[in-house]
């Protein structure tokens, strides 16, 4: 991988040099203002010598900050065209991440981050042995970092949080003290002849924090909690409900609710936490305690054991349905429903829908296949109620058609990969109606990792429209918003992609007609390429598949650590790239390598030979 | 996966009679203000908003025309914007500014920054007044992601309360969960519960101080972060557990029997539930302050159960003026409208004393944007409603100078909430012919 890497950067050095281009952009946008003399700090010539980078890459990131969002040049001034801008921020950011990786491989920040609603369900589950959706009364996470909900910059507490946690640590306590099998695994000991009543609190103390704090806890700490349930008993508590006090208040703790673990013990969270969602077992805590954890074929036998478990449901689940969104199906991007056959179980449907792309991408991970086959695949996930739905014929097995099963897709489908599921399709469509704005950056954001540029701040008003020239479809109506230059520049991009797609409806049903008019699925690229419906499309994104793989495996990585990536984790990326493209694109391995990274494991990679 | 959890069950109309039910209990002193804002995202068809004519002689606009029994009550307020969000992106920028009026960070979330909002400085200042400093209140939960294609974080726009510059304060969106929160708030602990929760509460802040220690600078603002939540709310159990020395009393009484149900997957029930929840909360004094946003930024939810709807509400607020768009936009913001006039009908037929609750509001309706269909930042569509206790000139419709700061309204409503400041963001004075002075 090393190797590979290197490569990669010497490639990148022989690269014809973009320098010269860049100092005669500065100069025909840039210095009539800020040539002569500094301009809100800034001077072109911070950046007018190749060292500069080096010497003064915070310079060059605010310029390509301010070019990239359009605040410069200001209005009124000559701009250059959205081509030229983004030619000009694309080689500023390669320089930049050039000069980045030749620093070697970092760990990267690793910002102290609470369990987000989500972990602390799972935890608390897993901690007291109850299936209760615990967490379900605390608020909602947004997201940051890479788009997940587990980003550390954007957990925030809110005064609502400390009431909940109080709360739910009450209500899980009050149901673990009437369940048998929560009872067995809490209660360790038992006041008896031998051993006094304080002494088997402390036991069950000195059992049970280790496991809630997920690291080793000496004796003082247990003291600590100890002496609650002593203050409990003093209040006149019996001793049952003074040792669940004592165990309630851990649940409450920062230790319990942040990941603040030292050492290995915090690679064995952080390893549960990516594939698990969940706290680390009884394994990977004594890996951890042997000191044999960070090593990486031990690492390695571990994402295979651990993505077999079930409880790898968690991740895929998570990471699928907030990397493609389909966690909006409810609410406002719930389908229309009444457009469904009478005899549907609407309910059935629409939970397979939303598990076909996680069930899927979990079978890769397992059968260990080409992460290419997202983009397209000879099998999908099927069911009774999927079949009929996307109209086709499959070959389920006759007894459980019901249930979601790998099979293989007919010829000429159109179904292969996640652009052919109906929950993709939907979620990037309106409830009512197909966009193909919405699909297009779809594709060019969530895919492909190319967001499509801002919409300006304030859309300038639209020329009315000619009398009795009113455009009636969809894709009249995006030709005349072409037609206009300021939009031009971007949907000419956006918009193509989303036109192959028309053929499926905004459920994500196949149609070859739309309000009575054949469906019209050409599209023509911003480069002059034609190109016409999915299957095309399919071959379209195909040949930009490194695009595809280096927006994923950002993704996961982003996923996996918990928080945005900064420029030097792009190099770790590509270093995970390189490798996965060696190996066929096996999504095993990108799992793997991730696992296997320098600020994953937590230290800068150790040369290998 | 539960394969079954997608569909809610449908929405059923309720009744809310257990509203009604509660019993004033308050005493003769001068009643509290209670300040609350209502936002709803994606602007308004601006050329059925703005009133005809001004002052005290106006005609109220088709999209108002829900306020009709209670033009007496509201102030139009025409021509203010928040200069800080011109700029940065349609919604985003704007939407999280309307009650700080500051330039969020451009940030899918390492560094948020906005500035804190006018809500939470009014919360700060009765805080240890109530048993709730403030209520933030939300339908929809927060957006999820990043959104690449404008760089901002989707946290942004599922916040309009700020109780700092890094803060966004969590809403809760659960009717019944609301309710509940109330009445523990209002009803206080045992004295034996409370100082058991004490004994929890001072062991969990113990742990946070010795992990403060181990910790980067760079970390411990989460931490501090966890110390004041938890602190604030042992100061709450503190205060709730001081029984006869306990200055608060409520002036409603509230029945644990009468909770609302969970939420109701029919929008306007939902809405409608909440905006009761802000009711009961300014009628009982469980808090003054209140935050409830319709929806977050760049809603699009769907519309299409309100008559002549075909469409999202985002959808439809791009209209590109087609007359179609332009009618369904039209709607949607009246139906907001109409949910406000709940409110403040709510409010009025609570009796306090010689006055109704609602002449002791005053109850914000903004949008961050005019016409949705270009970003529009000038001229925001706003109205006050309610007598501020006896402060604020009611039913008229001011119009000030093109571009006048929102921050000057701020002022002002700071002002007749008792707790003046000198300059809000970017203010530059009250606001004239709102207030008597």
């Amino acid at each position: 991988m090393k190797f590979a890497f290197w490569l990669w950067c010497g490639l990148a050095l022989a690269a014809p040099s973009g320098f010269d281009t860049s100092q005669q952009f500065l100069k025909q946008y840039c210095a009539s203002c800020h040539g002569a003399k500094p301009l809100g700090g800034f001077q072109t010539s911070q950046v007018s010598t190749p060292e500069s980078f080096a010497k003064d890459s915070r310079a060059w990131t605010r310029l390509k900050l301010r070019i990239e969002n359009h605040e410069m040049p200001p209005q009124g001034s000559p701009a250059p065209s959205l081509d030229a801008r983004e030619a000009f921020t694309r080689w500023v950011d390669s320089e930049l991440k050039r000069e980045a990786c030749a620093a070697g491989i970092s760990v990267g920040p690793r910002p102290l981050r609470r369990l987000n609603r989500d972990e602390y369900t799972a935890t608390v589950q897993d901690l007291l042995d109850i299936h209760l959706e615990i967490g379900a009364s605390l608020p909602t996470d947004g997201a940051g970092g890479e788009g997940f909900d587990n980003a550390a910059e954007t957990l925030f507490l809110s005064p609502l949080h400390s009431e909940k946690y109080v709360e739910t640590a009450r209500l899980a306590m009050d149901f673990a003290a009437k369940e048998f099998k929560s009872r067995k695994r809490l209660l360790v000991a038992r006041p008896g002849p031998g051993l006094s009543e304080e002494a088997a609190a402390r036991q069950i103390a000195a059992a049970f924090l280790p496991k809630a704090f997920r690291r080793p806890v000496a004796a003082p700490e247990v003291n600590d909690f100890v002496s609650l349930y002593r203050a409990a008993r003093i209040r006149g508590e019996e001793w049952e409900p003074a040792v669940f006090f004592m165990l309630r208040a851990a649940l409450v703790s920062p230790h319990f609710l942040f990941r603040q673990e030292p050492g290995d013990y915090a690679l064995a969270s952080r390893l549960s936490y990516f594939l698990w969602g969940s706290m680390p077992d009884e394994l990977l805590f004594d890996l951890a305690a042997q000191g044999k954890l960070n090593r990486p074929e031990v690492l390695r036998a571990l994402v295979d054991r651990m993505l077999r478990n079930d409880r790898s449901e968690n991740f895929v689940r998570r990471f699928i349905e907030q990397w493609l969104h389909t966690r909006e199906l409810t609410g406002d991007k719930m389908p229309d429903i009444t457009t469904l056959p009478k005899n549907t179980d609407i309910e059935e449907l629409l939970g397979d829908i939303r598990l076909q792309p996680v069930y899927f991408f979990r079978e890769i991970l397992n059968r260990k296949l080409s992460i290419l086959n997202l983009l397209d695949s000879p099998a999908t996930i099927g069911t009774s109620n999927l079949e009929r739905h996307m109209g086709l014929k499959l070959p389920l097995d006759p007894g459980r058609r019901k249930q979601p099963q790998w099979v293989e897709l007919p010829a000429g489908s159109n179904r292969g990969g996640i652009l052919g599921m109906p929950a993709v399709l939907a979620v990037s469509s309106y409830p009512y109606r197909t966009s193909p704005v919405l699909r297009g950056a779809f594709i060019l954001d969530s895919i492909l990792g190319t967001p499509p540029p801002p919409p300006p701040p304030n859309v300038p008003p639209l020329e009315e429209a000619k009398p009795g020239a009113a455009p009636r479809t969809v894709r009249e109506r995006l030709t005349q918003h072409r037609a206009n230059p300021t939009c031009a520049g971007c949907h000419n991009r956006i918009d193509p992609m989303g036109f192959a797609l028309e053929n499926y409806d905004a459920f994500g049903r196949w149609r070859d007609e739309d309000a009575g008019r054949p469906v019209d699925n050409s599209a023509e690229m911003n480069d002059g390429r034609k190109f016409a419906g999915p299957a095309q499309l399919r071959e379209v994104l195909l040949e930009r598949k490194d695009l595809f793989v280096r927006n994923l495996t950002t993704k996961l990585l982003g996923y996996a650590l918990g928080r945005g990536l900064t420029l030097r984790d792009q190099c770790v990326v590509d270093a995970i790239v390189a490798e996965v493209r060696k190996n066929n694109y096996s999504a095993a391995t990108l799992i793997e390598e991730i696992v296997l990274s320098a600020p994953f494991r937590g230290e800068p990679e150790v040369a290998k030979p | 996966m539960k394969r079954r959890t997608v569909l809610q069950g449908a929405g059923v109309a309720l009744g809310l009679p257990w509203l009604e039910a509660l019993a004033a209990t308050g005493g003769t002193e001068k009643p509290p203000v209670r300040l609350a804002a209502l936002y709803m995202p994606n602007g308004v068809n601006p050329a059925l908003w703005r009133p005809q004519g001004q002052g005290r002689n106006f005609e109220l606009s088709p999209t108002l025309a829900p306020l009709a029994d209670l033009k007496d009550r509201v102030v139009v307020l025409s021509n203010l914007w928040n200069e800080a969000a011109r700029g940065g992106d349609g919604h985003y920028v704007k939407e999280a500014a309307i009650l700080t009026c500051r330039t969020i960070k451009k940030t899918p979330g390492a560094d948020i920054a906005n500035g804190v909002s006018m809500d939470q400085v009014a919360a700060r200042a009765v805080a240890h007044q109530t048993p709730l400093p403030s209520l933030e209140l939300g339908v929809t939960p927060v957006a999820i992601g990043v959104d690449a294609v404008v760089g901002y974080t989707r946290i942004y726009g599922s916040h309009i309360a700020w109780s700092n510059p890094t803060t966004p304060l969590a809403r809760e969106l659960n009717p019944r969960a609301v309710y509940e929160r109330l009445f523990r708030a209002a009803s206080g602990s045992q004295a034996d519960a409370a100082g058991m929760d004490k004994l929890l509460l001072d062991r969990v802040q113990e742990d946070a101080r010795r992990l403060r220690t181990r910790i980067s600078t760079a970390d411990r603002h989460r931490l501090d972060e966890y110390l004041s939540v938890m602190r604030s709310l042992e100061e709450r159990v503190e205060r709730s557990a001081g029984g006869a020395q306990r200055a608060w009393k409520p002036r409603a009484a509230m029945d644990a029997k009468q909770a609302p149900p969970e939420r109701p997957a029919d929008h306007a029930e939902h809405v409608k539930l909440m905006l009761d929840m802000i009711a009961v909360a300014f009628q009982t004094d469980t808090t003054r302050v209140a935050t409830f946003m319709f929806g977050n930024a760049v809603s699009n939810v769907n519309f299409r159960w309100l008559e002549g709807v075909t469409a999202g509400h985002h959808d439809v607020s791009h209209h590109g003026k087609d007359p179609e768009k332009l009618q369904q936009y039209f709607l949607i913001s009246r139906w907001h409208v109409a949910q406000y006039a709940y409110l403040l009908r709510k409010l009025a037929a609570m009796p306090e004393g010689d006055s109704s609750v609602l002449d002791n509001s005053m109850i914000l309706f903004a949008s961050a944007l005019q016409d949705g269909d270009r970003h529009w930042p000038h001229d925001l569509p706003l109205i006050l409603g309610g007598g501020g206790g006896g402060r604020v000139i009611g039913g008229q419709h001011l119009v000030f100078t093109e571009d006048s700061p929102l921050a000057n309204l701020y002022v002002s409503l700071l002002d007749a909430f008792g707790s003046p400041v000198d300059r809000f963001a970017d203010s530059t004075g009250p606001l004239a012919g709102l207030l008597h002075t």
